[in-house]
């Protein structure tokens, strides 16, 4: 029971039976053919959970794809900004300029330059979410107190050991937070970027749902894919507690 | 005995400001030095110079016979703030610096730490973060991780300035135990008078003019007890030298 309890009570089931009651409410309130019933709308989400699911995979692959490739292009390059005045110097205003920049306007750029396939949508969440990775990163190890690096010298460590004892450790929390914040902003660029050229993925489903006026579909769209960013947020979640116990 | 330290014509420079000029000290294996004067004196550069973190600017300084010129493996630092990374738990701090060195057999790495730090009372603490620790629990795992790897020098910059009376007077007899058992060289630097003299075989006076005076502060064999007038009135000793300032001293 208390299991049952706790469950129930557990912010995310609670914040989703919210956003049921406020989008009911709306849905009474407003009374038109664009905001559907939850209820149909489950249905229909349940009734198609086949193609929705493979649209989710499809969104879900270039998603974990512009993460990882971000995490290593990202990671080293925040590092030797962070570690080095003169790269902070060069690097630094380059990112002031690139990172307010909307990314989903260079996507006509990419498609013309990396093609209309997969190549061209993981390219455009990475360059999201690289740069505030880039930035998130720098200022960690910008942050890291001096004399830690002196206590790490002070047992004749190789610069191996710095990054694994210290800048690493360190910059975990800065990561996770930044690739929160990216990955949310990437998801929502699905929306554009899934438009173009495909028949897959979840940012295709819902505008092509919107296109053909069918808004319990859409709507069922939207569902799938706020699940796939409560999957991704969770996944997160769970190795930030892994990683860094001592917060 | 030829000296396990030594320092010749020491010159170090700062922004134009001359710290040390031609300093020349000897010092033996297997003592324990307190290093105390006013504030802004140099104590503190002087451990840095002794742990390679620094260069002087000129003269040359030789530690077991090798001229130091960078950090030393066998020479070990704790810090005044301790320097333990809120990401290690007690064991990892201490496990830290055998995974670092070179010449350790990494499957014996685990007991050796949980022996030291059944030595030291900390190994119920073993799983936890510095921020779960006490003063006293923090010093000590600082203080294991220093000693893990059996360092022949021991540098100590104000070693115990933020603990509480009783947890000060703990700590250095459980300093003072641990240095009678590895017959290592300490060097530590305090404000501390009393601690200067109860656990120093020897205290360096560095006086603001540039001048330093040694004295011989206790036979080891001996023991100098707090409890003792001899104690009180090495103390006031110390401290009568300390307001003369070095005058007559070099």
């Amino acid at each position: 029971m208390s299991k049952l309890k706790r469950s129930l009570f557990h912010p995310l089931p609670m914040g989703f039976m919210m956003i049921i009651m406020i989008w009911y409410v709306l849905y009474l309130v407003i009374a038109t053919r664009t905001i559907p019933a939850p209820l149909e709308t489950f249905n229909y989400f349940f009734r198609h959970l086949h193609p929705l699911v493979i649209h989710m995979g499809a969104s879900l692959m270039r998603v974990v794809v512009a993460v990882v490739l971000a995490i290593l292009i990202g990671l080293p390059v925040g590092i030797a900004i962070g570690r080095s005045k003169r790269l902070d110097k060069v690097l630094s205003p380059l990112l002031y300029i690139i990172y307010p920049i909307p990314k989903v306007a260079f996507l006509p750029v990419f498609m013309l330059l990396f093609g209309l396939g997969n190549v061209s949508k993981v390219i455009l969440m990475l360059f999201i979410i690289v740069f505030q990775l880039m930035l998130s990163v720098r200022d960690g190890v910008k942050d890291i107190p001096p004399h830690y690096f002196t206590v790490i010298r002070s047992f004749s460590a190789r610069r191996k050991y710095l990054y694994r004892y210290v800048v690493l450790p360190a910059i975990l929390p800065r990561i996770f937070s930044s690739l929160r914040i990216s990955i949310g902003i990437s998801l929502a660029t699905l929306f554009f970027a899934e438009n173009y050229a495909t028949t897959y993925g979840i940012g295709y489903f819902i505008l092509s749902a919107w296109m053909k006026m069918n808004y319990v579909e859409m709507f069922s769209g939207i569902i799938a894919l706020s699940l796939l960013g409560s999957v991704l947020f969770g996944v997160i979640d769970m190795l930030e507690k892994r990683l860094t116990p001592w917060l | 005995m030829k000296p396990f330290i030594t320092l010749k014509d020491v010159v170090y420079e700062v922004g134009g400001q001359v710290v040390f000029d031609k300093l020349n000290l000897s010092l033996d294996k297997g003592k324990v030095y307190a290093v105390i004067g006013p504030s802004g004196v140099g104590k503190t550069t002087l451990l840095y110079l002794l742990a390679g973190f620094i260069k002087p600017s000129s003269g040359q300084i030789t530690i077991a016979g090798d001229a130091v010129y960078d950090v030393r493996e066998q020479t070990s630092f704790l810090f005044q703030d301790l320097g333990l990374f809120p990401w290690q738990t007690a064991t990892e701090a201490v496990k830290m610096p055998l995974e670092i060195s070179k010449d350790r057999r990494k499957h014996e790495n685990e007991s050796i730490v949980n022996q030291l730090l059944g030595s030291l009372n900390i190994l119920s603490y073993k799983d936890q973060y510095p921020h779960q620790l006490s003063g006293g629990q923090k010093q000590r795992v600082a203080l294991a991780r220093t000693l893990v790897t059996q360092p022949d020098l021991l540098l100590m910059d104000e070693p115990t300035s933020a603990l509480d009376a009783m947890t000060k007077e703990t700590i250095q007899q459980l300093f003072l135990d641990l240095q009678s058992d590895r017959f290592m060289t300490s060097v530590f630097v305090t404000h501390d008078i009393e601690e200067a003299v109860f656990l120093g075989d020897e205290i360096l006076l560095l006086h603001p003019n540039g001048h330093y005076q040694w004295l011989k502060n206790k036979d080891q064999s001996e023991g100098l007890s707090r409890e003792t007038k001899a104690f009180y009135d090495q103390c006031f000793y110390v401290r009568k030298q300390l307001e003369l300032g070095g005058a007559g001293h070099e």
